[in-house]
């Protein structure tokens, strides 16, 4: 009889629970700014479209860090038990997480993918919103080279990239991007790539080192916001600001405030709020509004913030 | 092990009740530092700006992460043990005194309060092996996920910007005397007294000699009065503090706390302590050793990234320098 009435009792909160909407947000990190950011861009998403839709919940999931692809394989998958109604996923792998978006879609479950690109068949998924990284990548070159023919009249010089974690696809477009400009566009020489695992602490000390070997370094690139912080307190600490043109990435408080007092000569800020925001609505839309899709690949841009512009609205918008 | 414990007994000497560690030091020590020494003029040769004062400081102020951590998770290894957490610790440690700092608390006082928080840690590691007996891989393992959910959870992942004055302590240098010399900064300091006093500790003190007893046959050193739990919970606290030191001097050279940070710390220093000649067994280890081994990897690190060579290749070569030191360690013990 006690077995009998456990059994009825999980039986109806399963019921219960299944009864809910849940769209599932998953992405590369729980522990960043950039995807806090994006946390409430989807929570901002939610809030709105609980006005029509009550049992809408969204929730939002990351592992500890973004090297831990197997960890995010894991949560994708425990959503797709779950039976929620639509996934959100930003990648921390370009191949890895084909399988489990594949695994969804046989569930009849759509999937959006935000910020960094999946590889495969793109009919896996639904939508994908991200920065064009590539774009980006580029517009971070052309403004090196422009701040450094500025500074040395020339284009030439030794110029080094601090990227994060090699082989996600956000890092294959913005430094592919950045790289491919710069060759095509100028005859500056990459001295070196480094790798800092978007960890801050090891892009500083990454940093120190690089700058101490090339002592004519002209331009330093950061390519996402841990490394980016990093390495602007290495040139700070190096005694080196306003003598290299540095541009990061990504519009954390710290990096407007290295903007703001010429450490880093432009960031180039990403609209993760965007992502997020649009990414629940567009999932909402598909899921549960049974709505086509408009566009595939959405755009959701990037503004280079600069200290000339560092303090306009719009620069605002896209800052946390 | 009996090989062992009857070699223990030969360097222990006819007086001594309680066996005072291996004391075939000098040779492994003088292997170590002969490796150290040809690594650094390799890259001195190699690496563009390597051999300068400057880079010398500089090499000295990013090693002292790993040596700090290294001599903490020694003790814990010499007892048997290991300390899992010490990365988790880095990162929470950190961040409590940035937001004690941020609250208006002085700065020493939000320093003293990190400290603490260690210690609080490295406490409850000690009781979970000792009083719930728990094997110290699994206590530790899981006070590293909670201690970093913890942080996580209080700063909501975010890294905040502390006082401009908490920078001191990682940024300000002595003895500076103009663009020749650019003084050395405190963290090297810190990392000198905290190596002289825990190699006095460990070799000179009562409860060092304990820690080795505990960690060749803690049996025998329970049966010959020692406290065992007394001892290895001590262990522990000494992991959880240097720790501490280490996410406080981390916190304030980046002026920022950063509860993502100090991921997979605890391995370098691990490898630190085995480089250095101390056994994952128990009762082998020492602090000299493990300081050596620190620089090492510190070495690799700096000279690779200076010559050029990627991360990856990094990676690859301070694998094969921990498996190598083992190794060699190994195939020393076996010929006695």
């Amino acid at each position: 009889m006690k077995r009998l009435l456990l059994v009825l009792v999980a039986l109806a909160l399963f019921a219960g629970f299944v009864s809910a909407q849940e769209i599932a947000v998953v992405v590369k990190t729980g522990n960043s700014g950039f995807w806090q950011n994006v946390q409430t861009g989807c929570f901002d998403a939610q809030k709105e479209l609980k006005a029509t839709s009550p049992k809408l919940s969204v929730t939002f999931l990351g592992p500890q860090s973004e090297s831990n692809v197997n960890e995010e394989i894991n949560i994708v998958e425990s959503a797709i038990d779950r039976g929620v109604k639509a996934i959100v996923l930003a990648p921390s792998d370009v191949t890895a997480l084909i399988p489990s978006v594949k695994k969804a879609k046989d569930a009849g479950i759509p999937v959006i993918i935000l910020d960094s690109l999946l590889g495969g068949d793109a009919n896996n998924y639904n939508a994908f919103l991200a920065t064009n990284n590539d774009a980006a990548g580029r517009a971070c070159a052309k403004e090196m080279i422009d701040r450094i023919k500025k500074a040395t009249g020339k284009d030439t010089g030794n110029i080094a990239v601090m990227s994060y974690v090699a082989g996600v696809g956000s890092e294959i477009g913005r430094v592919g991007g950045f790289k491919d400009y710069i060759a095509k566009n100028s005859h500056l020489t990459i001295v070196t790539t480094q790798y800092s695992n978007a960890d801050m602490v090891t892009a500083l000390n990454q940093t120190t080192n690089v700058l101490a070997a090339n002592p004519d370094l002209v331009g330093i690139f950061g390519a996402n916001e841990p490394t980016a912080i990093g390495m602007g307190r290495a040139i700070a600490q190096a005694g080196l600001v306003g003598k290299i043109v540095a541009i990061g990435f990504d519009g954390a408080s710290a990096l407007a405030g290295f903007v703001k007092d010429g450490t880093l000569q432009a960031i180039c800020v990403q609209s993760s709020y965007n992502m997020g925001y649009q990414g629940v609505k567009l999932a909402y839309s598909i899921a549960i509004q049974k709505k086509p899709v408009a566009t595939k690949n959405v755009d959701t841009g990037f503004l280079m913030v600069t200290g000339d512009n560092v303090n306009t609205t719009a620069a605002k918008n896209v800052l946390y | 092990m009996s090989n062992m414990q009857a070699q223990k007994k030969d360097a222990a000497g006819p007086t001594a009740v309680i066996p005072s560690g291996r004391s075939r030091v000098p040779v492994d020590r003088l292997i170590t530092l002969s490796a150290l020494v040809l690594l650094f003029v390799i890259f001195s040769i190699t690496a563009k700006n390597f051999f300068t004062v400057r880079n010398v400081l500089t090499l000295m102020l990013q090693t002292s992460t790993i040596t700090l951590m290294g001599i903490g998770v020694t003790f814990a290894i010499i007892t048997g043990g290991i300390d899992l957490s010490i990365g988790s610790v880095v990162a929470f440690t950190g961040t409590i005194a940035v937001i004690a700092a941020n609250a208006g608390v002085p700065i020493w006082a939000s320093m003293g309060i990190g400290l603490l928080t260690g210690v609080i840690c490295g406490l409850t590691n000690g009781l979970l092996i000792t009083k719930l007996k728990l094997p110290p891989f699994i206590a530790t393992l899981g006070m590293e996920m909670i201690v970093r959910g913890v942080a996580l959870t209080i700063t909501n992942a975010n890294a905040k910007p502390a006082p401009d004055a908490f920078g001191a302590l990682g940024n300000n240098t002595i003895f500076r005397s103009g663009p020749r010399f650019p003084g050395i900064a405190y963290p090297i300091l810190i990392m000198i007294a905290m190596a002289f006093i825990f190699h006095f500790v460990l070799r000179w003190m009562r409860v060092g000699r304990y820690t080795y007893a505990v960690g060749s046959n803690e049996e025998a050193a329970r049966l010959s009065g020692i406290h065992v739990h007394r001892v290895k919970i001590i262990a522990y606290v000494i992991c959880g503090f240097l720790a501490a030191l280490v996410g406080i001097i981390l916190a304030s050279r980046m002026v920022t706390s950063q509860p993502n940070s100090g991921s997979g710390y605890e391995l370098n220093a691990i490898a630190a302590a085995v480089i250095g000649g101390t056994s994952l067994m128990g009762g082998i280890g020492t602090v000299a050793g493990t300081v050596i081994g620190s620089f090492i990897i510190g070495i690799l690190t700096v000279g690779l990234t200076m010559a050029g060579a990627n991360y990856f290749m990094q990676q690859i070569v301070i694998g094969l320098v921990v498996i190598g030191a083992v190794a060699v360690d190994q195939l020393r013990s076996g010929r006695k």
